[in-house]
């Protein structure tokens, strides 16, 4: 294992140039590329906005803010799973032709999503600013966050991407399983309009429930973040990298054969 | 088990493989969705049959020795050179390498069509574990060798198949291998890229790089390689100096042609006198010799493709075998020949690569059972005021009246029995 970690550290540049390589073919292809990319959450932010506040009366104040800071971490989710997912397979001629660590590539997934997140916080600040939502020195934490999102992440895509190449319909029951964990997701709803025996399940099974929880705490109410809470989700995170790299490592030594 | 030799270890050992085995599960018996795997359980199958692609293999390559690897379609030449590079890993067995390990396995692996020739170079040099700075330094020799100076901040989705396999092969060279692992990759693109790689390689072993090639070429092992191994059904047969290990091939070859194979591809006239050079706009006939064993023809065909110097693809025709050959020539039962014509070529004057391909059709598309090229010099039939890669039939028009006409360039591909 500790072999292992002196190789990706090697290997760091294929990282660095991996998620160079998936952003400059997404942007490139059309100047306004980077908003594109943007397009989905905001556009979902707005048809959130007018069911719940025109269609439904929701009475949630700068109801626009408080569902984006959400919209735009699940974007990242949704986005990293579905790449990571495919990454292995999609990189098959490559992974037949020459060594480089494989796991590289669905890591290089999350990394290259995440960057597109973090390239989306300042139109959430805008959104902030134009609803007049406290900018508090809690904002320190989000980088915290987007860390133990980025370690979730890592975990769930090391599982199911070599799954797919094992089984190449994980993509569609990822597909489906993506909706049903949005649905399960605090999303376009606050956690506390939950029954309160099953929010807390919610946190214990589902992560993502913890951290988009965190991210409207301190983005949307201008709240402190619980550390303790926090640390409990991280903590959660990195056992299941620990999960998920077992998992890699162990379906990763045939994966040549399945290609 | 594979295994990088430690940074301390001075051995003269560069690889080496001690009773390495593979062994691969067929395909069609693995299951590869979820569906099927539901399907498995209410109807289980067998274990699925299994297959042995190497079979107990041990051999020693020594620092600065070039070892040719020598064997049949399905011999395990393929698997050992995976098994070499870390593309796959051993059932059994061990295999050592010591020092950096290049494959050529194919030119430009790796490369993504929407990044320019000069992303793709630092992107391809970190796949093989290169920083951006080791990159750096090589990049001018890189697009130096490979000619493309003027076309390295383009996407290579614009590049032809030579430039983009003059990239991949100039990345090669130029990572400085301690060990360079060969697979066949110069039998395709044109002569003139060829000559310059075959060139460079030369270079590399004079230079001491380990060299690891795979061909079913006997002429090619015997110049590049000191030693050859000979593999058959994934057994390792014979292993010694080159000359013996070829000519031990080349018996083997004779004694059992168990599979088609083509003898000779030339261009002839039609008398059947060989022709080094054709006049563009005039008819060029491509004559193929083959080999078909009695029951090997089933399902057989037989691809032309037509490339110029550059590399670019111009033209590619497949038949069926049995439509189009004649049976019985020259003696051998077996042997029939085949002439492809085609009328007034529509080529302007470059070095033409003709390449023909046997093909079968396999589970995975079509399988190559054989392959060979030559070159034919496409030479100006007179003095006219042409440019480009064609010679279109066009006719200069005045007012008032009278016209004169241009070459008369039809493609048509005519197969003659």
């Amino acid at each position: 294992m500790a072999s292992q970690a002196v190789e990706i550290i090697q290997y760091r540049s294929l990282l660095r140039n991996l998620v160079a390589k998936d952003l400059k073919v997404r942007y490139k292809n059309s100047a306004l590329g980077f908003v594109w990319s943007l397009l989905h959450p905001l556009l979902l932010m707005v048809v959130f906005t007018f069911v719940f506040t025109q269609l439904l009366d929701q009475d949630t104040p700068a109801f626009p803010v408080f569902v984006l800071t959400a919209l735009l971490p699940w974007h990242w989710t949704s986005t990293a799973v579905t790449a990571g997912t495919a990454s292995l397979v999609d990189n098959a001629p490559l992974i037949n032709k020459v060594y480089f660590p494989r796991i590289l590539l669905p890591v290089s997934a999350v990394l290259s999503t995440g960057a597109n997140y973090v390239l989306g916080l300042p139109a959430l600040f805008l959104f902030m600013a134009l609803f007049d939502r406290a900018f508090t020195p809690w904002l320190v934490f989000v980088p915290i966050l987007v860390l133990i999102q980025a370690i979730f992440l890592t975990a769930v895509v090391l599982i199911l991407a070599p799954l797919n190449v094992y089984f190449r319909d994980t993509t569609v029951l990822v597909d489906v399983g993506l909706t049903a964990w949005f649905f399960m997701t605090p999303i376009f709803y606050s956690i506390e309009w939950v029954v309160p025996h099953l929010a807390a399940w919610m946190y214990r099974i589902n992560p993502m429930a913890a951290i988009v929880s965190e991210y409207r705490v301190i983005m949307y109410s201008g709240g402190v973040p619980d550390p303790l809470f926090t640390g409990r989700t991280g903590v959660t995170a990195l056992v299941l990298l620990v999960i998920g790299y077992l998992v890699f490592t162990r379906l990763n030594r045939n994966l040549g054969e399945h290609l | 088990m594979w295994r990088m030799a430690g940074p301390g270890d001075r051995s003269e050992i560069a690889i080496e493989l001690r009773s390495v085995s593979r062994r691969f599960r067929l395909h069609h018996e693995t299951r590869t969705s979820f569906q099927d795997w539901f399907v498995g359980l209410l109807r289980p199958r067998g274990k699925g049959e299994e297959f042995w692609a190497l079979r107990d293999v041990s051999f020693t390559l020594r620092r600065g020795e070039s070892l040719g690897v020598l064997g049949r379609n399905g011999a395990g030449k393929s698997t050992l050179l995976k098994l070499v590079t870390r593309v796959l890993e051993p059932t059994s067995g061990e295999i050592i390498v010591n020092g950096r390990t290049h494959a050529m396995l194919e030119l430009g692996a790796g490369f993504h069509p929407e990044l320019s020739g000069r992303d793709n170079v630092y992107l391809n040099g970190s796949i093989y574990g290169f920083s951006r700075r080791q990159m750096a330094e090589r990049f001018d020799r890189i697009v130096q060798f490979a000619e493309l100076e003027r076309f390295i901040d383009t996407p290579v989705k614009h590049y032809s198949l030579g430039m983009f396999m003059r990239l991949g092969f100039s990345i090669a060279v130029h990572l400085d291998p301690d060990i360079l692992v060969i697979d066949e990759v110069l039998s395709v693109g044109d002569a003139a890229f060829q000559r310059k790689g075959y060139q460079a390689l030369r270079d590399l072993k004079a230079r001491g790089t380990t060299i690891l090639f795979v061909s079913h070429w006997p002429e090619l092992v015997r110049e590049f390689c000191d030693r050859a191994i000979l593999l058959q059904e994934g057994r390792l047969i014979d292993n010694g100096p080159v000359d013996a290990v070829a000519a031990h091939y080349e018996r083997m070859l004779q004694e059992q042609p168990t599979d088609a194979e083509i003898l000779r591809l030339r261009a002839v006239d039609e008398a059947g006198t060989v022709l080094e050079a054709v006049p563009s706009g005039s008819d060029l006939r491509i004559e193929v010799l083959l080999r078909v064993p009695p029951g090997s023809g089933e399902g057989l065909l037989l691809a032309l493709d037509l490339y110029d110097r550059e590399g670019t693809h111009l033209f590619g025709s497949t038949g069926r075998l049995a439509d189009i050959v004649s049976s019985a020539s020259e003696g051998d039962p077996a042997a029939q020949r085949v002439q492809a014509v085609i009328r007034g070529l529509p080529v302007a004057p470059t070095t033409l690569t003709v390449a023909a391909t046997l093909q079968r059709p396999s589970e995975a598309g079509l399988a190559a059972v054989d392959r060979q090229e030559t070159e034919v010099e496409v030479v100006a039939p007179w003095s006219a005021q042409e440019r480009g890669l064609l010679r279109l039939e066009h006719i200069w028009e005045s007012e008032p009246g009278g016209t004169s006409r241009g070459g008369r360039a039809v493609p048509r591909v005519e197969i003659e029995r």
